[in-house]
C-alpha cells in the first residue's frame, strides 16, 4: 500500500510538561511587570487615570475579543461536526476557559467606567437625547451586564473545556453528541451577548452614537485575532517537539484559510458601517467617523484600511502563502497588531481630539496578554493538549484538504 | 466498418492500493497525456500522478481585476461623465458609493472564470469519450480502477507501451479505438 502513512498520537508529544511551568513564570512575570508599569506611567500623567483607563480599556478588549473567538469557535465547530478543528480544539478551549480570569481583568473597567465613558460626564448625561437612556447607562446597570456576560462567557468557556476533558478520561461519544445539541444555543446566546458587550466597551464612549452593526466589527477582529494566535500558538508548541506531524500543513492551511476569511469578513463589515453613514450623512451619526477623521486620527484610518484588510487580504490569498510556516507566522503577528491598531483607533478618540500614542500603551498589551497566557498555559498544563478520545480525532488526524 | 484511430491503451486494477504501486511506476516512466479512472476519490493520487498546481487560481485572478475595472470605469463613466447627476450632494464619482457594485463585479468575473476557466482546463464540454467504447470501463463507476495512456502522449509506441502496462500487474491490456465496433 503506497498511501501516505497517517500521523498517531503516539508520534508525538501531547503534553505541556516541562515547558508548562516556565510559560507560565515568565508570562506571569511579565504581564505583572507590565501592568505595574502601566499603572505607574498612567499615574505620572497626573490626570487622575484618565489616561491609563483608555489604554486599559484598548488592550483589554482586545485580548477578551481573542477569548470570545475561541468561545465562538468552539461551538460553530460542534454544529458543523468538523473534523479538522479537533487537534487544536484543546487549544481553542482553554483559551475560552479563561473567562473567569478576564471577568476580574474586566473589574479596572468598571472603575474607570467615570473617567472614560460619555455617559458617566454629566454634561452628556444631562442632554435631552440621553433621557431615554439613562436607565440604560448607569453604573448599576452597566455593573449589573457585566455581571451577566462573563456568567454565560464563564458558564459555556469552563463547560466546553470539562466536557473535553472528561471525555478524555471516559470517551463517552454521547458527550459529543450532548455538545453538538447545546451548541446551537450557545452560538445565539453569544452573538446577542458578545454584541452587547461591545456595545457596553466600546459603542457606549460616546452614548449618542449607534450602530447596529457594531458587534459583528467587534466579533469579527476577534474572530481574526484568534486565528492568529492558534496560529502562533501551534508554533510555539511545535517548535518545541509538541505537537508535531499531528499538526500537518494541511491544517496550518485551514488557519490560513480562516484568516484570510476574516480579514476580509471584518473589512467588509467595517466597510458596511462607514458606508451607509457617509451615504444617508446624518450629523448624530456621522459624528462618531467625524472625530475618527481628523488629523491624526484620519491618517491612522486610513493607514487601517491597507494594515488590517487590504495587505493580509493581498498576503494570505495564495495556497502557498496559507501553507508557509513563514508566511503564515508572520500574518499571524501582523493581523494581531493591526486589530489591536484597530480598536486603539476605535478608543482613543474619545480621549483627545489629537493623536496620542504612548509607551503605556504598549506595556499595558504586553502586560494583560502576559497575564492572559500565564492563566491560559496553567489551565493546559496537567491535561493532554488534544482531545484523546474525541469520536472525530482520527478523521483530524488524516485530514487533507480538497 | 473501421474502429478509427487508436486512441489509447487501457489497463485496469481491482483494489486502490494495486493501483496506485502502478500508478507512480507511470509517472516515473515519463508519460504526460494519461488518466486515471476510480469509481472515488483516491487519497494522495495527485502526488502518485505528479500532478502539478493548477493554472487556474490565475485565471482567476484575471477575471476578478478584470471586473474590478470594469465596475469602477463603468460607474465612473455613467455617473461622472455620461449622466452627471447630483445626488444628495454626494461628489459625482465618490468611492464609498462605487464600492459595493466593484465587490460584486469582482465576485461575479471571478466566479465566471472559475467556471469557465475549469472548463476550458479540463476540454469540456465534451459529448463523447473514445473510453465509453469499452464494455470494461463501465466498472469504472462501481468498483473498477483504471489508467489510460493516450496514443498521442510523445512517449507512446504501441507494443513497447503494452508491453509496460502489461508488466504492472493489472488486467490484460486494452486497445482502445476513436468509435466502437459496429
Amino acid at each position: 500500500m503506497s498511501h501516505p502513512s497517517f500521523p498517531r498520537l503516539e508520534d508525538t508529544n501531547t503534553s505541556l510538561d516541562g515547558l508548562g511551568g516556565r510559560v507560565f513564570t515568565i508570562s506571569a512575570v511579565v504581564g505583572v511587570l507590565g501592568l505595574a508599569a502601566t499603572f505607574a506611567l498612567g499615574a505620572a500623567q497626573g490626570d487622575g487615570l484618565r489616561r491609563l483607563g483608555f489604554t486599559y480599556l484598548t488592550s483589554y478588549t482586545y485580548i477578551l475579543s481573542i477569548s470570545l473567538g475561541a468561545l465562538t469557535f468552539i461551538p460553530i465547530m460542534y454544529v458543523t461536526k468538523a473534523s479538522w478543528n479537533i487537534v487544536v480544539r484543546r487549544l481553542a478551549e482553554v483559551m475560552a476557559a479563561v473567562m473567569p480570569l478576564l471577568a476580574v481583568l474586566a473589574i479596572p473597567v468598571i472603575l474607570f467606567a467615570g473617567q472614560v465613558y460619555g455617559w458617566a460626564d454629566p454634561q452628556v448625561a444631562a442632554s435631552p437625547a440621553m433621557a431615554h437612556k439613562a436607565a440604560y447607562f448607569s453604573r448599576g446597570a452597566f455593573i449589573l451586564r457585566w455581571v451577566i456576560y462573563f456568567a454565560i462567557w464563564s458558564l459555556y468557556g469552563l463547560f466546553f473545556w470539562r466536557q473535553s476533558l472528561g471525555q478524555d478520561a471516559d470517551g463517552d461519544v454521547q458527550r459529543t453528541l450532548r455538545l453538538e445539541n447545546y451548541s446551537g444555543f450557545s452560538i445565539m446566546i453569544g452573538a446577542v451577548s458578545i454584541a452587547m458587550a461591545s456595545f457596553d466597551l466600546l459603542m457606549s464612549l460616546d452614548p449618542l452614537w449607534f450602530s447596529t452593526i457594531f458587534g459583528v466589527y467587534y466579533w469579527a477582529g476577534g474572530f481574526v485575532s484568534f486565528f492568529a494566535v492558534m496560529t502562533l500558538v501551534t508554533f510555539g508548541l511545535q517548535n518545541t517537539g509538541r505537537m508535531t506531524r499531528i499538526v500537518s500543513p494541511e491544517h496550518l492551511h485551514d488557519y490560513g484559510k480562516a484568516m484570510f476569511a476574516f480579514t476580509f469578513f471584518w473589512g467588509y463589515i467595517a466597510f458596511s458601517q462607514y458606508m451607509l453613514y457617509w451615504y444617508a450623512n446624518i450629523p448624530e451619526e456621522t459624528n462618531w467617523f467625524l472625530e475618527r477623521s481628523r488629523e491624526g486620527w484620519g491618517k491612522l484610518g486610513i493607514a487601517l484600511i491597507f494594515v488590517a484588510f487590504a495587505l493580509p487580504f493581498a498576503g494570505l490569498i495564495s495556497r502557498f502563502a496559507k501553507r508557509s510556516r513563514k508566511m503564515l507566522a508572520f500574518w499571524a503577528f501582523w493581523i494581531i497588531a493591526a486589530q489591536w491598531l484597530n480598536i486603539f483607533w476605535v478608543v482613543m478618540p474619545g480621549y483627545s481630539e489629537h493623536f496620542v500614542f504612548s509607551i503605556m500603551d504598549v506595556t499595558c498589551f504586553v502586560g494583560l496578554a502576559g497575564v492572559w497566557l500565564a492563566a491560559v498555559t496553567r489551565l493546559a498544563m496537567g491535561h493532554s493538549l488534544v482531545p484523546l478520545k474525541d469520536p472525530r480525532l482520527e478523521a483530524s488526524l488524516r485530514f487533507e484538504n480538497a | 466498418m473501421s474502429r478509427g484511430d487508436l486512441y489509447g491503451l487501457l489497463i485496469e486494477f481491482e483494489s486502490p492500493s494495486l493501483l496506485m504501486a502502478a500508478v507512480e511506476k507511470v509517472r516515473d516512466a515519463g508519460f504526460k497525456r494519461w488518466d486515471v479512472h476510480t469509481p472515488f476519490p483516491v487519497h494522495g493520487m495527485d502526488d502518485a500522478m505528479g500532478i502539478r498546481g493548477t493554472r487556474l487560481p490565475w485565471i482567476i485572478l484575471g477575471g476578478g481585476l478584470t471586473g474590478l475595472v470594469a465596475a469602477t470605469a463603468m460607474q465612473w463613466w455613467m455617473n461622472a461623465i455620461d449622466y452627471p447627476f447630483v445626488i444628495s450632494g454626494k461628489p459625482l464619482f465618490g468611492l464609498p458609493a462605487n464600492i459595493p457594485i466593484m465587490f460584486e463585479l469582482t465576485v461575479l468575473f471571478s466566479a465566471f472564470a472559475t467556471f469557465f476557466g475549469m472548463w476550458g482546463l479540463n476540454g469540456m464540454p465534451k459529448l463523447y469519450n473514445p473510453l465509453l467504447t469499452s464494455r470494461r470501463f463501465r466498472r469504472a463507476t462501481q468498483d473498477r480502477f483504471f489508467i489510460v495512456i493516450e496514443a498521442r502522449d510523445p512517449a507512446f509506441k504501441l507494443e513497447k507501451t503494452r508491453e509496460f502496462l502489461a508488466s504492472l500487474g493489472g488486467s490484460e491490456v486494452e486497445e482502445i479505438h476513436e468509435s466502437a465496433e459496429d
